[in-house]
């Protein structure tokens, strides 16, 4: 009985995360919101703290960091896979560890919203941070620069929708509390 | 949504095993960062760039440096600015505009960028996703990884239909907004929200499903039903191998600056 009951959490657990690796990587290649200086953000770091919210750090970690990385890959930027892997792993990784701190039972969304606006916030940091270093590694730390704001921009939307989404989806499909492992 | 980024074509990088090629990848990724001569720079980005015409055609080849044109245009305007030491090439009143060692940096910083960026792209133009994943396994990736990096992959498309099918329904709802018609960054988010909540439920339902199939299939049981198969190298592993180790070793040699 007991080897069962491991055995469908592995499945569980892998079908949660190959889903929202897979939803990450659709909402960083399809989902894209026009920005004023006519750019575009894309949505992922919503899936990434949606996933934190609802699922944990390790699912948020595995399909943060996976997700993007697949959509670098697709997207034809190869040479960031491995830093989007480490750089929205760690993102999906802190903002799911500072949710959920103090929480007994429930999702780590279930927090009071100035718990989770502090994570996003967190992971807002190392986000841009992370692609600063990275980016100043790659090409310069001059030229880094540039991507901090458009980098503070999405993260700060993927955690204002983040919070509202997870929320959203709590009251529209209860069963998700399940899911959560 | 097409999720291969292999791009069928000839030569001798379709022929050299996944496992290694992905090991020559990581030392000529390292590589570009030891003390090596600018020369040897531009030669690994002018192979790298004349490799990929050959195995697929020039169009295609030039499409890594349009992927990275805006960062590149950023690099030239701002690291000039940003270097003031050394001789002084141009000056714009009292101002040292552009000086000798900025330009040194600069052609530095430009041709390891793109040589990084042509080495992982021509690995993922070159190798099947499938033998990517199993180059991975060969290198300790563990079964359960392996499974969500493939079961990721084929659950791409399905998610990217729902998410249209499900924009395109909402879309028609929100017809009193006239096409064209300018709307504010609130206003743009808060239209999104309804379409990403459908498609995030839309995903999660698909969940239980997947594990249940899984199950099914025998995965957490003792006897394994289904295995990976084995990657193959023409002539040997180590042959491959060694080649892997002896391009970028033959080109620190040639062009290291110690």
């Amino acid at each position: 009985m007991k080897s069962t009951d491991s055995s469908k959490m592995t499945a569980l657990r892998i079908a949660l995360m190959a889903v929202l690796t897979a939803t990450v990587v659709v909402f960083t290649l399809l989902v894209r919101v026009p920005t004023p200086i006519k750019g575009y953000i894309s949505l992922c770091d919503v899936v990434i703290t949606f996933s934190a919210f609802l699922f944990g750090p390790w699912v948020a970690a595995i399909a943060g960091g996976l997700g993007t990385g697949i959509a670098d890959l697709i997207g034809g930027y190869a040479q960031w896979a491995p830093l989007s892997f480490v750089i929205h792993g760690a993102q999906g990784l802190l903002i799911a560890v500072i949710a959920r701190s103090g929480i007994k039972t429930g999702v780590p969304g279930d927090a009071n919203i100035l718990k989770l606006v502090l994570a996003g916030v967190v992971g807002m940091v190392v986000m841009a941070g992370g692609y600063y270093i990275a980016g100043g590694v790659l090409y310069g730390f001059e030229a880094a620069l540039v991507e901090i704001p458009l980098n503070l921009l999405q993260s700060g939307v993927g955690v204002v929708l983040g919070i509202a989404v997870s929320r959203a989806v709590l009251k529209a499909y209860p069963p998700v509390r399940s899911l959560s492992l | 949504m097409t999720t291969s980024t292999f791009v069928a074509g000839r030569g001798f990088l379709y022929i050299f095993d996944a496992r290694a090629k992905l090991f020559t990848v990581l030392l000529l990724c390292v590589m570009v960062f030891l003390p090596i001569r600018q020369i040897g720079l531009w030669t690994l980005v002018a192979a790298a760039f004349l490799s990929a015409w050959y195995a697929t055609d020039f169009k295609q080849a030039l499409q890594p440096i349009k992927t990275i044109l805006f960062l590149l245009v950023v690099m030239i305007l701002f690291t000039p600015l940003t270097y003031r030491g050394g001789e002084v090439l141009v000056r714009l009143g009292e101002f040292p505009l552009v000086t000798k060692e900025a330009l040194v940096n600069l052609n530095i910083l430009v041709a390891r960028f793109l040589g990084i960026t042509y080495i992982c792209t021509l690995y993922m133009w070159t190798t099947p996703m499938a033998d990517i994943n199993l180059a991975l396994r060969w290198y300790g990736l563990s079964y359960h990884a392996a499974l969500v990096l493939t079961l990721a992959f084929r659950f791409v498309p399905y998610i990217a239909d729902s998410f249209r099918m499900i924009q395109d329904s909402h879309a028609l709802r929100s017809a009193t907004v006239a096409d064209g018609e300018r709307t504010g960054g609130r206003q743009r988010l808060a239209d999104v929200m309804p379409t990403v909540t459908a498609a995030l439920v839309v995903a999660l339902k698909s969940i239980p499903h997947l594990a249940m199939s899984l199950e099914h299939r025998g995965l957490g049981r003792d006897t394994k039903r289904t295995s990976y198969r084995r990657l193959v190298a023409k002539g040997g592993l180590f042959t491959h191998l060694l080649v892997s180790v002896m391009i970028p070793t033959v080109f620190w040699l040639v062009f290291n600056t110690l």
